[in-house]
C-alpha cells in the first residue's frame, strides 16, 4: 500500500486514537497511568474539530470554547462524529507542553515546549546554540514519546480482547453526555 | 514556526535504507555537495539546497555546525522566482494588443498567443526576485527519525528528494498507521493491517 492509500484507508486510526484520548482524560479527571512512566496529565481545550463520512457525505464541525463548554463537539461525538484535530495539554511532573495535534496525519502544530531556565540564555556562541539547540530537541522529543506511549497503551488495548469492554465504557460516555 | 521558536509545527519521518560507515564525514561531505546555491545574481528559476538553521545565509556549515550532539540539524532551503497570475495575464494582453496593431490583424492564433505567453513569462520571471523559504530538519541518529517543520505535502516531496539525493537514504511519514507498525511488536502486523474502524455510538 503506498502513503495516500494507507493515508485514506486507515484515517480512522489516529482519529479513534485521539477520540479515545479524550475519554480517557474525562473519566479520571485529566490522569492518564502510562506503563512505565506513571501518571501524566492530558486535558482537552479550547479547539476542537470533529469529521464523519467521506467523499460527498464528509462532514466537519468546528467548536472552540473554554473546557466545560465544549457542547457542540459533544453533540458531534453522538452524531457518529471522530475527533480529527484538538488543541492538548500534556503534563508531566513540572513540565507542560501544549500542541495541536491533526489525528489522520499526525502533524503536531504550534507545539508549545516547558519554559526552561537556559531559555533565557541568548549568546550566539556556538557552544551556547548548540546546548539551546539540544534542549529544545529533548523537549520536543519528550513530547513525541509522551504521545508514541499513549498510542501504544491504546493500541495494545484496541487489539485485545479488553478493546469490547473499553468500547462499552466509551459508549456510555458518549450517551452520559446527553 | 521552526526549531528554535517558541512554538513549533513538525511531523515525523522515519529514515529506512542502510548508513555508510565513516558516517559523519559522509555526512559532511555530502551536505557541502548539497549545499545551497543562491540564484539572486542570475537568472535561475529555482534552486534548493542545505543552510544552517542558525542563518539562512550559512551555506558553509563551519565548524561542522550541522552536527549537534548526536543530531544532524539542518534547514532546507527553496528559493524560486515566482511570476503572479494577475501580472502574467496583465503583461500577456499588453503584448497581444501591441502586436495586433502592429500587423493590423483583428486575432491572434492561439500557437501565436501561447508564443507571447511563454516570452513574457521567462521576461517576468528573469525580473522577480527570488522568494525564500527555509524548513528546519533535525535527524536524531540514535533512533533514525526525522523531525521536519513544514506540513506541507508539497515541502515534504521537495525534502524526500533532496535528502535521498544528498545521503542515498528514503524518508517515510510516519502517519498513524507507520507509527502504530513501529510501535508495535511484529507479531501484532497482521492484526493491525485487518483492523477496521469501531462504532463509538
Amino acid at each position: 500500500m503506498d502513503l495516500v492509500d494507507i493515508i485514506a484507508e486507515k484515517r480512522f486510526l489516529g482519529q479513534e486514537f485521539l477520540t479515545w484520548l479524550w475519554f480517557k482524560s474525562e473519566i479520571r479527571g485529566g490522569a492518564i497511568d502510562l506503563p512505565g512512566i506513571g501518571d501524566i496529565s492530558v486535558v482537552f481545550e479550547k479547539h476542537m474539530l470533529l469529521e464523519y463520512g467521506e467523499g460527498e457525505f464528509h462532514e466537519k464541525i468546528i467548536c472552540q470554547g473554554l473546557q466545560a463548554e465544549l457542547n457542540e463537539a459533544r453533540t458531534g461525538l453522538r452524531m457518529g462524529k471522530k475527533l480529527e484535530q484538538a488543541r492538548i495539554v500534556l503534563g508531566r511532573g513540572e513540565y507542560e507542553w501544549l500542541m495541536t495535534l491533526k489525528a489522520s496525519v499526525f502533524d503536531f502544530k504550534s507545539v508549545k515546549t516547558p519554559k526552561t531556565m537556559a531559555t533565557k540564555e541568548e549568546s550566539d556562541e556556538p557552544a551556547a546554540v548548540e546546548a539551546r539547540l539540544l534542549e529544545k530537541i529533548g523537549l520536543y522529543e519528550q513530547a513525541l514519546q509522551l504521545i508514541d506511549e499513549l498510542f501504544r497503551l491504546y493500541l495494545n488495548l484496541r487489539l485485545s480482547a479488553e478493546w469490547e469492554r473499553e468500547l462499552t465504557l466509551i459508549r456510555e460516555w458518549v450517551r452520559a453526555k446527553e | 514556526m521552526g526549531l528554535l521558536a517558541n512554538s513549533g509545527t513538525f511531523v515525523r519521518f522515519a529514515v529506512e535504507g542502510e548508513m555508510p560507515e565513516n558516517f559523519w564525514e559522509f555526512a559532511a561531505a555530502r551536505i557541502a555537495a548539497n549545499a545551497f546555491k543562491d540564484i539572486d545574481d542570475n537568472f535561475e528559476e529555482y534552486s534548493i539546497g542545505w543552510v544552517s538553521v542558525m542563518n539562512m545565509f550559512d551555506a558553509q556549515f563551519a565548524f561542522a555546525s550541522h552536527a549537534v550532539g548526536d543530531y544532524i540539524v539542518l534547514s532546507m532551503r527553496i528559493d524560486e522566482r515566482k511570476v503572479p497570475a494577475s501580472i502574467l495575464k496583465k503583461f500577456c494582453m499588453k503584448e497581444e494588443e501591441r502586436v495586433k496593431r502592429e500587423k493590423q490583424i483583428p486575432k491572434l492564433s492561439r500557437g501565436h498567443r501561447l508564443e507571447i505567453k511563454e516570452s513574457i513569462k521567462l521576461m517576468l520571471t528573469k525580473k522577480a526576485a527570488p522568494m525564500p523559504a527555509v524548513y528546519d530538519l533535525c535527524w536524531n541518529l540514535a533512533n533514525n527519525t526525522v523531525l521536519f517543520f513544514s506540513t506541507s505535502s508539497t515541502v515534504h516531496a521537495a525534502l524526500e528528494d533532496l535528502f535521498k539525493e544528498t545521503f542515498g537514504l528514503h524518508l517515510a511519514l510516519q502517519v498513524p498507521y507507520m507509527a502504530a507498525a513501529n510501535l508495535l511488536h511484529p507479531s501484532q502486523e497482521p492484526a493491525l493491517a485487518g483492523m477496521e474502524a469501531s462504532i463509538f455510538l
